[in-house]
Protein backbone atom coordinates (compact mmCIF):
# COMPACT_ATOMS: atom_id res chain seq x y z
CA UNK A 1 0.00 0.00 0.00
CA UNK A 2 1.46 3.41 -0.94
CA UNK A 3 2.59 5.63 1.89
CA UNK A 4 0.14 8.40 0.95
CA UNK A 5 -2.84 6.11 1.35
CA UNK A 6 -1.62 5.00 4.77
CA UNK A 7 -1.28 8.58 5.91
CA UNK A 8 -4.79 9.38 4.69
CA UNK A 9 -6.20 6.40 6.54
CA UNK A 10 -4.49 7.51 9.78
CA UNK A 11 -5.93 10.98 9.39
CA UNK A 12 -9.38 9.47 8.90
CA UNK A 13 -9.00 7.39 12.04
CA UNK A 14 -8.30 10.41 14.19
CA UNK A 15 -11.12 12.42 12.67
CA UNK A 16 -14.11 11.05 14.70
CA UNK A 17 -12.99 12.96 17.82
CA UNK A 18 -15.16 15.93 16.89
CA UNK A 19 -18.14 13.63 16.33
CA UNK A 20 -17.60 11.96 19.70
CA UNK A 21 -17.64 15.30 21.47
CA UNK A 22 -20.93 16.10 19.79
CA UNK A 23 -22.68 13.08 21.32
CA UNK A 24 -25.20 13.97 24.03
CA UNK A 25 -24.11 13.16 27.55
CA UNK A 26 -25.92 10.20 29.11
CA UNK A 27 -26.28 9.76 32.86
CA UNK A 28 -25.10 6.29 33.73
CA UNK A 29 -27.55 4.27 35.76
CA UNK A 30 -26.40 1.47 38.10
CA UNK A 31 -23.46 -0.68 37.12
CA UNK A 32 -24.53 -3.51 34.81
CA UNK A 33 -25.04 -6.62 36.92
CA UNK A 34 -24.49 -9.14 34.18
CA UNK A 35 -21.03 -10.73 34.30
CA UNK A 36 -18.63 -9.48 31.62
CA UNK A 37 -19.08 -11.51 28.46
CA UNK A 38 -16.56 -14.30 28.22
CA UNK A 39 -14.81 -15.14 25.02
CA UNK A 40 -17.03 -17.71 23.34
CA UNK A 41 -15.52 -21.15 23.35
CA UNK A 42 -14.11 -22.09 19.98
CA UNK A 43 -15.26 -25.54 19.00
CA UNK A 44 -13.75 -27.33 16.07
CA UNK A 45 -16.36 -30.09 16.43
CA UNK A 46 -19.43 -30.18 18.60
CA UNK A 47 -18.59 -32.00 21.80
CA UNK A 48 -20.73 -33.53 24.54
CA UNK A 49 -21.17 -30.46 26.66
CA UNK A 50 -23.90 -27.83 26.30
CA UNK A 51 -23.29 -24.60 24.45
CA UNK A 52 -23.44 -22.12 27.28
CA UNK A 53 -23.08 -18.63 25.88
CA UNK A 54 -26.03 -16.28 25.68
CA UNK A 55 -25.40 -16.00 21.93
CA UNK A 56 -25.90 -19.76 21.70
CA UNK A 57 -28.65 -20.69 24.14
CA UNK A 58 -31.64 -19.17 25.88
CA UNK A 59 -30.70 -20.86 29.17
CA UNK A 60 -27.24 -19.30 29.56
CA UNK A 61 -28.35 -18.25 33.04
CA UNK A 62 -28.17 -21.88 34.19
CA UNK A 63 -24.43 -21.76 33.60
CA UNK A 64 -23.74 -18.29 35.02
CA UNK A 65 -25.66 -19.26 38.17
CA UNK A 66 -23.87 -22.62 38.32
CA UNK A 67 -20.56 -20.78 38.20
CA UNK A 68 -21.78 -18.72 41.16
CA UNK A 69 -22.66 -21.90 43.07
CA UNK A 70 -26.41 -21.94 42.47
CA UNK A 71 -28.11 -24.93 40.83
CA UNK A 72 -31.11 -23.70 38.88
CA UNK A 73 -33.76 -24.80 36.48
CA UNK A 74 -36.89 -23.35 34.96
CA UNK A 75 -40.45 -23.84 36.17
CA UNK A 76 -43.72 -23.08 34.44
CA UNK A 77 -45.08 -19.81 35.81
CA UNK A 78 -48.64 -20.95 35.15
CA UNK A 79 -48.93 -24.56 36.32
CA UNK A 80 -45.67 -24.61 38.33
CA UNK A 81 -44.41 -27.72 36.56
CA UNK A 82 -40.73 -28.12 37.39
CA UNK A 83 -38.77 -28.70 34.19
CA UNK A 84 -35.50 -30.53 33.58
CA UNK A 85 -33.32 -29.77 31.81
CA UNK A 86 -34.02 -26.00 31.83
CA UNK A 87 -36.60 -25.43 29.11
CA UNK A 88 -37.90 -22.31 27.39
CA UNK A 89 -41.49 -23.53 27.03
CA UNK A 90 -43.70 -25.71 29.23
CA UNK A 91 -44.44 -29.10 27.64
CA UNK A 92 -47.57 -29.37 29.81
CA UNK A 93 -49.41 -26.13 29.00
CA UNK A 94 -47.14 -24.82 26.22
CA UNK A 95 -46.69 -21.38 27.66
CA UNK A 96 -43.44 -19.50 27.22
CA UNK A 97 -43.84 -17.91 30.64
CA UNK A 98 -41.25 -19.74 32.71
CA UNK A 99 -39.45 -18.67 35.88
CA UNK A 100 -36.01 -19.55 37.22
CA UNK A 101 -35.94 -21.46 40.50
CA UNK A 102 -33.07 -22.64 42.65
CA UNK A 103 -32.82 -26.39 43.24
CA UNK A 104 -31.55 -28.17 46.33
CA UNK A 105 -27.98 -29.35 45.96
CA UNK A 106 -28.21 -32.42 48.13
CA UNK A 107 -29.70 -35.74 47.24
CA UNK A 108 -29.28 -39.46 47.52
CA UNK A 109 -28.46 -42.16 45.03
CA UNK A 110 -31.37 -44.04 43.49
CA UNK A 111 -29.10 -46.16 41.30
CA UNK A 112 -25.55 -46.10 39.98
CA UNK A 113 -23.03 -47.98 37.90
CA UNK A 114 -19.63 -47.42 36.37
CA UNK A 115 -18.44 -47.81 32.84
CA UNK A 116 -15.23 -49.85 33.15
CA UNK A 117 -14.42 -50.13 29.44
CA UNK A 118 -15.50 -48.47 26.22
CA UNK A 119 -15.20 -44.74 26.97
CA UNK A 120 -16.25 -42.12 24.43
CA UNK A 121 -13.63 -39.93 22.74
CA UNK A 122 -12.05 -37.51 25.16
CA UNK A 123 -13.18 -39.53 28.18
CA UNK A 124 -10.72 -42.43 27.79
CA UNK A 125 -8.61 -41.17 30.69
CA UNK A 126 -11.67 -40.90 32.93
CA UNK A 127 -12.40 -44.64 33.21
CA UNK A 128 -13.99 -45.94 35.30
CA UNK A 129 -16.79 -43.48 34.54
CA UNK A 130 -19.06 -43.66 37.57
CA UNK A 131 -22.60 -42.36 37.02
CA UNK A 132 -25.84 -42.43 38.91
CA UNK A 133 -29.39 -41.22 39.27
CA UNK A 134 -29.83 -38.82 42.17
CA UNK A 135 -33.11 -38.02 43.96
CA UNK A 136 -32.78 -34.36 44.95
CA UNK A 137 -33.86 -33.68 48.53
CA UNK A 138 -36.97 -31.57 48.53
CA UNK A 139 -37.53 -31.39 44.79
CA UNK A 140 -39.36 -33.95 42.65
CA UNK A 141 -36.37 -34.50 40.38
CA UNK A 142 -34.20 -37.54 39.78
CA UNK A 143 -31.14 -36.33 37.88
CA UNK A 144 -28.51 -38.31 36.05
CA UNK A 145 -24.89 -37.36 36.49
CA UNK A 146 -21.25 -38.27 36.94
CA UNK A 147 -20.29 -39.36 40.46
CA UNK A 148 -16.96 -38.40 42.00
CA UNK A 149 -15.44 -38.59 45.45
CA UNK A 150 -15.52 -42.35 45.99
CA UNK A 151 -14.61 -45.41 43.93
CA UNK A 152 -17.58 -47.16 42.36
CA UNK A 153 -17.12 -50.34 44.37
CA UNK A 154 -17.45 -48.44 47.64
CA UNK A 155 -20.65 -46.60 46.74
CA UNK A 156 -24.08 -47.85 47.84
CA UNK A 157 -27.64 -47.10 46.74
CA UNK A 158 -29.09 -44.49 49.09
CA UNK A 159 -25.78 -42.73 49.61
CA UNK A 160 -25.88 -38.95 50.04
CA UNK A 161 -24.38 -36.80 47.31
CA UNK A 162 -24.18 -33.09 46.53
CA UNK A 163 -24.06 -31.05 43.36
CA UNK A 164 -20.54 -29.97 42.44
CA UNK A 165 -19.87 -27.43 39.67
CA UNK A 166 -16.60 -27.94 37.82
CA UNK A 167 -14.67 -26.19 35.08
CA UNK A 168 -14.27 -27.66 31.63
CA UNK A 169 -10.84 -27.18 30.01
CA UNK A 170 -12.15 -24.60 27.52
CA UNK A 171 -13.69 -22.33 30.17
CA UNK A 172 -17.21 -23.69 30.22
CA UNK A 173 -18.74 -24.91 33.47
CA UNK A 174 -20.68 -28.12 34.13
CA UNK A 175 -21.92 -30.06 37.16
CA UNK A 176 -21.46 -33.49 38.67
CA UNK A 177 -22.33 -35.16 41.94
CA UNK A 178 -19.86 -35.60 44.78
CA UNK A 179 -20.37 -38.52 47.14
CA UNK A 180 -20.77 -36.74 50.43
CA UNK A 181 -20.70 -39.22 53.26
CA UNK A 182 -20.62 -42.87 54.15
CA UNK A 183 -24.11 -42.65 55.61
CA UNK A 184 -26.55 -44.69 53.61
CA UNK A 185 -30.25 -43.98 53.69
CA UNK A 186 -32.66 -46.84 53.43
CA UNK A 187 -33.12 -47.64 49.73
CA UNK A 188 -36.54 -46.73 48.38
CA UNK B 1 -56.91 -55.61 12.77
CA UNK B 2 -55.74 -52.20 11.68
CA UNK B 3 -57.48 -50.53 8.77
CA UNK B 4 -55.98 -50.41 5.32
CA UNK B 5 -54.75 -53.02 2.88
CA UNK B 6 -53.18 -56.31 4.01
CA UNK B 7 -49.38 -56.20 3.94
CA UNK B 8 -47.21 -59.29 3.42
CA UNK B 9 -43.57 -59.92 4.18
CA UNK B 10 -42.50 -62.18 1.31
CA UNK B 11 -38.83 -62.78 2.01
CA UNK B 12 -35.63 -61.35 3.34
CA UNK B 13 -31.97 -61.87 4.00
CA UNK B 14 -29.16 -60.72 6.22
CA UNK B 15 -25.43 -60.36 5.78
CA UNK B 16 -23.10 -62.12 8.15
CA UNK B 17 -22.99 -60.08 11.36
CA UNK B 18 -19.76 -59.40 13.19
CA UNK B 19 -16.57 -57.39 13.03
CA UNK B 20 -16.61 -57.24 9.27
CA UNK B 21 -13.81 -56.31 6.88
CA UNK B 22 -16.38 -54.37 4.87
CA UNK B 23 -17.55 -50.77 4.59
CA UNK B 24 -21.07 -49.41 5.16
CA UNK B 25 -21.73 -49.45 1.41
CA UNK B 26 -20.40 -52.97 1.02
CA UNK B 27 -22.68 -54.26 3.75
CA UNK B 28 -25.63 -52.69 1.91
CA UNK B 29 -24.52 -54.37 -1.31
CA UNK B 30 -24.27 -57.77 0.40
CA UNK B 31 -27.75 -57.44 1.90
CA UNK B 32 -29.14 -56.42 -1.48
CA UNK B 33 -27.55 -59.34 -3.32
CA UNK B 34 -28.82 -61.78 -0.70
CA UNK B 35 -32.32 -60.29 -0.85
CA UNK B 36 -32.53 -60.78 -4.62
CA UNK B 37 -31.09 -64.29 -4.24
CA UNK B 38 -33.70 -65.13 -1.60
CA UNK B 39 -36.60 -63.92 -3.76
CA UNK B 40 -35.98 -65.22 -7.30
CA UNK B 41 -39.10 -63.58 -8.72
CA UNK B 42 -38.12 -60.11 -7.54
CA UNK B 43 -37.11 -57.67 -10.27
CA UNK B 44 -35.54 -54.35 -9.31
CA UNK B 45 -38.10 -52.57 -11.46
CA UNK B 46 -40.91 -53.99 -9.25
CA UNK B 47 -39.75 -51.95 -6.27
CA UNK B 48 -41.56 -48.61 -6.02
CA UNK B 49 -40.31 -47.60 -2.57
CA UNK B 50 -37.19 -47.95 -0.42
CA UNK B 51 -36.85 -47.37 3.31
CA UNK B 52 -33.35 -47.46 4.80
CA UNK B 53 -33.05 -47.93 8.55
CA UNK B 54 -29.73 -46.49 9.64
CA UNK B 55 -29.13 -45.08 13.11
CA UNK B 56 -25.97 -43.03 12.75
CA UNK B 57 -24.39 -43.20 9.31
CA UNK B 58 -23.19 -39.61 9.79
CA UNK B 59 -21.02 -40.74 12.67
CA UNK B 60 -20.22 -44.36 11.83
CA UNK B 61 -19.66 -43.85 8.11
CA UNK B 62 -19.55 -40.02 7.81
CA UNK B 63 -22.34 -40.26 5.28
CA UNK B 64 -25.72 -38.57 5.07
CA UNK B 65 -28.42 -38.90 2.41
CA UNK B 66 -28.04 -42.64 2.58
CA UNK B 67 -31.34 -43.77 1.04
CA UNK B 68 -30.40 -42.76 -2.52
CA UNK B 69 -26.97 -44.31 -1.98
CA UNK B 70 -28.62 -47.60 -1.03
CA UNK B 71 -30.95 -47.32 -4.04
CA UNK B 72 -27.96 -46.94 -6.32
CA UNK B 73 -26.17 -49.90 -4.73
CA UNK B 74 -29.23 -52.16 -5.09
CA UNK B 75 -30.00 -50.98 -8.60
CA UNK B 76 -33.37 -49.60 -7.52
CA UNK B 77 -35.18 -46.58 -8.90
CA UNK B 78 -37.92 -46.00 -6.33
CA UNK B 79 -40.55 -43.66 -7.74
CA UNK B 80 -43.00 -43.44 -4.84
CA UNK B 81 -41.17 -43.16 -1.51
CA UNK B 82 -37.44 -43.18 -0.80
CA UNK B 83 -36.25 -42.25 2.67
CA UNK B 84 -34.09 -43.11 5.63
CA UNK B 85 -35.67 -43.97 8.98
CA UNK B 86 -33.84 -43.22 12.21
CA UNK B 87 -34.88 -44.38 15.66
CA UNK B 88 -31.52 -45.36 17.15
CA UNK B 89 -31.63 -49.08 18.00
CA UNK B 90 -35.09 -49.40 16.40
CA UNK B 91 -34.17 -47.78 13.08
CA UNK B 92 -34.63 -51.08 11.23
CA UNK B 93 -38.10 -51.72 12.55
CA UNK B 94 -38.87 -48.10 11.69
CA UNK B 95 -38.06 -48.87 8.06
CA UNK B 96 -40.43 -51.84 8.13
CA UNK B 97 -43.17 -49.90 9.90
CA UNK B 98 -42.86 -47.07 7.37
CA UNK B 99 -43.07 -49.51 4.45
CA UNK B 100 -46.04 -51.20 6.14
CA UNK B 101 -47.79 -47.86 6.58
CA UNK B 102 -47.16 -46.86 2.98
CA UNK B 103 -48.40 -50.14 1.52
CA UNK B 104 -51.34 -50.31 3.89
CA UNK B 105 -52.36 -46.81 2.82
CA UNK B 106 -52.05 -47.62 -0.87
CA UNK B 107 -49.08 -45.31 -1.41
CA UNK B 108 -46.75 -48.20 -2.24
CA UNK B 109 -47.22 -51.71 -3.61
CA UNK B 110 -43.72 -53.17 -3.43
CA UNK B 111 -41.21 -51.81 -0.92
CA UNK B 112 -37.77 -52.83 0.26
CA UNK B 113 -36.96 -52.17 3.92
CA UNK B 114 -33.22 -52.35 4.46
CA UNK B 115 -31.37 -51.88 7.73
CA UNK B 116 -27.65 -51.36 8.13
CA UNK B 117 -24.97 -50.23 10.57
CA UNK B 118 -21.18 -50.22 10.37
CA UNK B 119 -20.07 -49.84 13.98
CA UNK B 120 -16.52 -51.15 14.12
CA UNK B 121 -14.22 -48.27 13.32
CA UNK B 122 -10.44 -47.85 13.54
CA UNK B 123 -11.08 -45.94 16.78
CA UNK B 124 -13.65 -47.63 19.00
CA UNK B 125 -13.67 -44.46 21.13
CA UNK B 126 -15.23 -42.78 18.12
CA UNK B 127 -17.88 -45.51 17.99
CA UNK B 128 -18.53 -45.17 21.72
CA UNK B 129 -18.99 -41.43 21.23
CA UNK B 130 -21.71 -42.17 18.72
CA UNK B 131 -23.48 -44.36 21.26
CA UNK B 132 -23.37 -41.57 23.84
CA UNK B 133 -25.27 -39.13 21.63
CA UNK B 134 -28.32 -41.40 21.54
CA UNK B 135 -29.22 -40.12 25.00
CA UNK B 136 -29.98 -36.45 25.73
CA UNK B 137 -26.47 -35.49 24.63
CA UNK B 138 -25.75 -32.16 26.42
CA UNK B 139 -27.47 -33.08 29.71
CA UNK B 140 -27.05 -36.87 30.03
CA UNK B 141 -24.46 -37.87 27.42
CA UNK B 142 -22.06 -35.21 28.72
CA UNK B 143 -21.78 -37.14 31.99
CA UNK B 144 -20.55 -40.16 30.05
CA UNK B 145 -23.93 -41.86 29.60
CA UNK B 146 -23.63 -44.76 27.23
CA UNK B 147 -25.98 -47.74 27.20
CA UNK B 148 -24.08 -50.13 29.54
CA UNK B 149 -24.21 -47.98 32.70
CA UNK B 150 -27.86 -47.14 32.08
CA UNK B 151 -28.95 -50.77 31.73
CA UNK B 152 -26.64 -51.65 34.63
CA UNK B 153 -28.75 -49.32 36.78
CA UNK B 154 -31.87 -51.13 35.56
CA UNK B 155 -30.25 -54.40 36.63
CA UNK B 156 -29.19 -52.95 39.97
CA UNK B 157 -32.72 -51.75 40.74
CA UNK B 158 -34.26 -55.03 39.55
CA UNK B 159 -31.93 -56.97 41.83
CA UNK B 160 -32.70 -54.63 44.72
CA UNK B 161 -36.47 -54.60 44.25
CA UNK B 162 -37.06 -58.19 43.11
CA UNK B 163 -34.02 -60.23 44.10
CA UNK B 164 -32.99 -60.94 40.52
CA UNK B 165 -29.58 -62.63 40.40
CA UNK B 166 -26.49 -62.56 38.20
CA UNK B 167 -27.16 -66.22 37.50
CA UNK B 168 -30.59 -65.34 36.07
CA UNK B 169 -28.98 -62.69 33.88
CA UNK B 170 -26.55 -65.33 32.66
CA UNK B 171 -29.46 -67.64 31.84
CA UNK B 172 -30.65 -65.12 29.21
CA UNK B 173 -27.18 -64.90 27.71
CA UNK B 174 -26.67 -68.68 27.70
CA UNK B 175 -30.00 -69.27 25.92
CA UNK B 176 -29.48 -66.64 23.25
CA UNK B 177 -25.87 -67.60 22.59
CA UNK B 178 -26.99 -71.24 22.27
CA UNK B 179 -29.56 -70.25 19.63
CA UNK B 180 -26.91 -68.17 17.85
CA UNK B 181 -24.86 -71.32 17.51
CA UNK B 182 -27.33 -72.53 14.91
CA UNK B 183 -27.38 -69.19 13.09
CA UNK B 184 -24.42 -69.00 10.69
CA UNK B 185 -24.90 -65.23 10.25
CA UNK B 186 -24.60 -64.55 13.99
CA UNK B 187 -21.56 -62.73 15.36
CA UNK B 188 -21.13 -65.45 18.01
CA UNK B 189 -21.83 -68.43 15.78
CA UNK B 190 -19.92 -71.51 16.94
CA UNK B 191 -19.03 -69.98 20.28
CA UNK B 192 -20.58 -71.54 23.34
CA UNK B 193 -21.10 -69.82 26.66
CA UNK B 194 -22.02 -71.79 29.75
CA UNK B 195 -23.51 -69.87 32.68
CA UNK B 196 -20.31 -70.57 34.62
CA UNK B 197 -18.16 -69.14 31.83
CA UNK B 198 -20.45 -66.10 31.47
CA UNK B 199 -20.17 -65.35 35.21
CA UNK B 200 -16.38 -65.27 34.92
CA UNK B 201 -16.28 -62.73 32.09
CA UNK B 202 -15.04 -59.24 33.01
CA UNK B 203 -17.40 -56.57 34.31
CA UNK B 204 -18.29 -53.88 31.79
CA UNK B 205 -20.71 -51.85 33.91
CA UNK B 206 -21.40 -53.57 37.23
CA UNK B 207 -23.42 -55.70 37.69
CA UNK B 208 -23.33 -56.31 33.92
CA UNK B 209 -20.49 -58.40 32.52
CA UNK B 210 -19.27 -58.74 28.96
CA UNK B 211 -21.70 -61.60 28.32
CA UNK B 212 -24.64 -59.43 29.47
CA UNK B 213 -24.02 -56.84 26.75
CA UNK B 214 -24.71 -57.00 23.02
CA UNK B 215 -21.79 -56.09 20.80
CA UNK B 216 -20.77 -53.33 18.47
CA UNK B 217 -21.49 -55.11 15.22
CA UNK B 218 -21.34 -54.56 11.47
CA UNK B 219 -24.20 -55.93 9.44
CA UNK B 220 -27.15 -55.33 7.15
CA UNK B 221 -30.47 -56.99 6.42
CA UNK B 222 -33.30 -56.47 3.96
CA UNK B 223 -36.90 -57.60 3.56
CA UNK B 224 -39.48 -57.26 0.84
CA UNK B 225 -42.96 -56.04 1.79
CA UNK B 226 -45.81 -56.08 -0.71
CA UNK B 227 -49.53 -55.45 -0.82
CA UNK B 228 -51.57 -58.58 -0.16
CA UNK B 229 -52.71 -59.23 -3.71
CA UNK B 230 -49.09 -59.29 -4.94
CA UNK B 231 -47.79 -61.68 -2.28
CA UNK B 232 -48.16 -64.88 -4.31
CA UNK B 233 -45.95 -63.51 -7.04
CA UNK B 234 -43.02 -63.78 -4.66
CA UNK B 235 -43.80 -66.63 -2.27
CA UNK B 236 -46.30 -69.34 -1.45
CA UNK B 237 -45.77 -68.69 2.24
CA UNK B 238 -46.13 -64.99 3.05
CA UNK B 239 -45.94 -63.68 6.60
CA UNK B 240 -48.65 -61.11 7.31
CA UNK B 241 -48.21 -57.98 9.37
CA UNK B 242 -51.23 -58.04 11.66
CA UNK B 243 -50.43 -55.51 14.34
CA UNK B 244 -48.21 -52.62 15.25
CA UNK B 245 -47.64 -50.50 18.32
CA UNK B 246 -45.15 -47.93 19.46
CA UNK B 247 -44.74 -45.66 22.44
CA UNK B 248 -42.56 -42.69 23.40
CA UNK B 249 -42.99 -40.08 26.09
CA UNK B 250 -39.63 -38.96 27.48
CA UNK B 251 -35.98 -38.66 26.54
CA UNK B 252 -33.96 -37.07 29.34
CA UNK B 253 -33.31 -39.61 32.10
CA UNK B 254 -34.76 -37.21 34.68
CA UNK B 255 -38.16 -37.85 33.16
CA UNK B 256 -37.84 -41.63 33.10
CA UNK B 257 -39.84 -42.71 36.14
CA UNK B 258 -39.30 -46.32 37.20
CA UNK B 259 -36.26 -48.07 35.76
CA UNK B 260 -37.76 -51.51 36.23
CA UNK B 261 -41.35 -51.08 35.06
CA UNK B 262 -41.41 -50.31 31.38
CA UNK B 263 -44.92 -48.91 31.15
CA UNK B 264 -44.26 -47.65 27.63
CA UNK B 265 -43.68 -51.22 26.51
CA UNK B 266 -46.96 -52.28 28.12
CA UNK B 267 -48.75 -49.59 26.13
CA UNK B 268 -47.00 -50.56 22.87
CA UNK B 269 -47.86 -54.24 23.52
CA UNK B 270 -51.51 -53.46 24.20
CA UNK B 271 -51.61 -51.54 20.93
CA UNK B 272 -49.73 -54.17 18.90
CA UNK B 273 -51.56 -57.23 20.25
CA UNK B 274 -54.87 -55.37 20.28
CA UNK B 275 -54.55 -54.33 16.65
CA UNK B 276 -53.72 -57.96 15.77
CA UNK B 277 -56.70 -59.14 17.80
CA UNK B 278 -54.71 -61.64 19.85
CA UNK B 279 -53.54 -62.07 23.41
CA UNK B 280 -49.96 -62.57 24.53
CA UNK B 281 -50.46 -66.29 25.20
CA UNK B 282 -51.24 -66.86 21.51
CA UNK B 283 -47.68 -65.91 20.54
CA UNK B 284 -45.47 -68.84 19.57
CA UNK B 285 -42.25 -66.88 19.64
CA UNK B 286 -40.99 -63.36 20.12
CA UNK B 287 -37.93 -61.48 19.04
CA UNK B 288 -37.38 -59.26 22.08
CA UNK B 289 -34.72 -56.55 22.19
CA UNK B 290 -32.04 -58.17 24.38
CA UNK B 291 -29.47 -55.38 24.05
CA UNK B 292 -28.60 -56.44 27.60
CA UNK B 293 -29.65 -59.55 29.53
CA UNK B 294 -31.64 -57.42 31.98
CA UNK B 295 -33.62 -55.94 29.08
CA UNK B 296 -35.05 -59.33 28.13
CA UNK B 297 -36.02 -60.00 31.76
CA UNK B 298 -37.86 -56.68 32.13
CA UNK B 299 -39.48 -57.26 28.72
CA UNK B 300 -41.03 -60.59 29.81
CA UNK B 301 -42.75 -58.63 32.56
CA UNK B 302 -43.79 -55.64 30.44
CA UNK B 303 -45.15 -57.92 27.72
CA UNK B 304 -47.23 -59.71 30.32
CA UNK B 305 -45.53 -63.11 30.01
CA UNK B 306 -45.02 -63.13 33.76
CA UNK B 307 -45.75 -61.00 36.82
CA UNK B 308 -43.65 -57.91 37.56
CA UNK B 309 -40.40 -58.92 39.21
CA UNK B 310 -40.61 -62.55 38.10
CA UNK B 311 -38.65 -62.23 34.83
CA UNK B 312 -35.47 -63.69 36.30
CA UNK B 313 -37.21 -66.87 37.42
CA UNK B 314 -39.07 -67.01 34.10
CA UNK B 315 -35.88 -67.44 32.10
CA UNK B 316 -34.09 -69.58 34.69
CA UNK B 317 -37.04 -72.01 34.64
CA UNK B 318 -36.76 -72.36 30.86
CA UNK B 319 -40.16 -70.82 30.14
CA UNK B 320 -38.74 -68.62 27.32
CA UNK B 321 -36.77 -71.50 25.79
CA UNK B 322 -37.72 -74.21 23.31
CA UNK B 323 -40.23 -76.39 25.13
CA UNK B 324 -41.34 -73.49 27.35
CA UNK B 325 -44.37 -71.16 27.23
CA UNK B 326 -42.96 -69.10 24.34
CA UNK B 327 -39.61 -69.12 22.55
CA UNK B 328 -37.82 -65.80 22.97
CA UNK B 329 -35.07 -64.88 20.54
CA UNK B 330 -34.63 -68.13 18.59
CA UNK B 331 -32.48 -66.14 16.11
CA UNK B 332 -29.89 -65.76 18.85
CA UNK B 333 -30.96 -62.30 19.93
CA UNK B 334 -28.82 -59.22 19.96
CA UNK B 335 -26.60 -60.96 22.49
CA UNK B 336 -25.77 -63.83 20.15
CA UNK B 337 -26.10 -62.16 16.75
CA UNK B 338 -24.58 -58.79 17.63
CA UNK B 339 -26.44 -55.50 17.35
CA UNK B 340 -25.80 -53.46 14.22
CA UNK B 341 -28.37 -50.82 15.22
CA UNK B 342 -30.18 -50.24 11.94
CA UNK B 343 -29.95 -53.89 10.84
CA UNK B 344 -31.28 -55.54 13.98
CA UNK B 345 -35.00 -54.85 13.52
CA UNK B 346 -34.89 -56.03 9.92
CA UNK B 347 -32.92 -59.17 10.81
CA UNK B 348 -35.57 -60.00 13.43
CA UNK B 349 -38.24 -59.80 10.70
CA UNK B 350 -36.13 -62.09 8.50
CA UNK B 351 -36.13 -64.59 11.38
CA UNK B 352 -39.94 -64.38 11.57
CA UNK B 353 -40.20 -65.26 7.88
CA UNK B 354 -37.71 -68.11 8.23
CA UNK B 355 -39.41 -69.54 11.31
CA UNK B 356 -42.79 -69.44 9.59
CA UNK B 357 -41.34 -71.20 6.53
CA UNK B 358 -39.37 -73.76 8.57
CA UNK B 359 -36.09 -72.78 6.94
CA UNK B 360 -33.95 -72.52 10.08
CA UNK B 361 -31.84 -75.34 11.56
CA UNK B 362 -33.83 -77.69 13.83
CA UNK B 363 -31.89 -76.52 16.91
CA UNK B 364 -33.72 -73.19 16.79
CA UNK B 365 -36.92 -74.07 14.92
CA UNK B 366 -40.03 -73.14 16.89
CA UNK B 367 -42.57 -75.97 16.45
CA UNK B 368 -45.23 -74.98 13.91
CA UNK B 369 -45.34 -71.24 14.72
CA UNK B 370 -48.39 -69.18 13.76
CA UNK B 371 -47.94 -65.90 15.63
CA UNK B 372 -44.79 -63.92 16.30
CA UNK B 373 -43.99 -60.59 17.88
CA UNK B 374 -40.97 -58.41 17.16
CA UNK B 375 -39.92 -55.80 19.71
CA UNK B 376 -37.22 -53.17 19.71
CA UNK B 377 -36.49 -50.72 22.42
CA UNK B 378 -34.36 -47.72 21.62
CA UNK B 379 -32.18 -45.35 23.60
CA UNK B 380 -32.65 -45.80 27.33
CA UNK B 381 -35.75 -47.98 26.80
CA UNK B 382 -37.69 -44.74 26.37
CA UNK B 383 -39.18 -45.93 23.08
CA UNK B 384 -40.75 -49.32 22.42
CA UNK B 385 -41.62 -50.48 18.92
CA UNK B 386 -43.56 -53.66 18.20
CA UNK B 387 -44.99 -55.55 15.28
CA UNK B 388 -47.10 -58.69 15.21
CA UNK B 389 -46.83 -61.20 12.36
CA UNK B 390 -49.07 -64.11 11.42
CA UNK B 391 -48.12 -67.06 9.26
CA UNK B 392 -50.00 -67.16 6.00
CA UNK B 393 -51.34 -70.25 4.29
ZN1 LIG C 1 -47.12 -25.14 32.11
Amino acid sequence: MPAVAVAKRRAKKRAPKRAEAALPKIELRAEPTAPPPKKPATLTLLDFFPQEESQQTRVARFFTELRAGRFMTTRCAKDKKLLWPPRVTCPQCHTEELEWVELPQRGHLYAFSALLAGAPLGMEDELPITVGLVDLEGAPLRLFGRLVGAPWNEIRVGERVRVEPYDLPDGRVFYRFHVESRSVEKPT
Amino acid sequence: MTGGRPVALVGGATTRFGVRAATWSQLVQEAGARLFAAIPNLAASDVDSLFVGAAEPERFAFQSHVAPLAAELLGLEPHRIVQRTELACASGQSAIRSAYAAISAGLSDVAVALGVEKMNLPSMAEANTSMACVMDRPWDGAHGATAPPFFAMVAQRHMLEHGTTEDQLAAVSEKNHRFANSNPDAQFHEKSFSREKLLRLPLIAPPLRLGDCSSMTDGAAAVLLVSGELARKYTDTPAWIRGSGQHASWHNLANAGSLTEWTGMRIAAREALGSAGITVDQLDFAELHDCFTISEIVEYEALGLCDPGKGGAYVADGRSDLGGDIVVNPRGGLLGCGHPLGATGVAQAVEVYRQFTHTVPPARQVPDPEWALVHNLSGSANVHSMMVYARGG
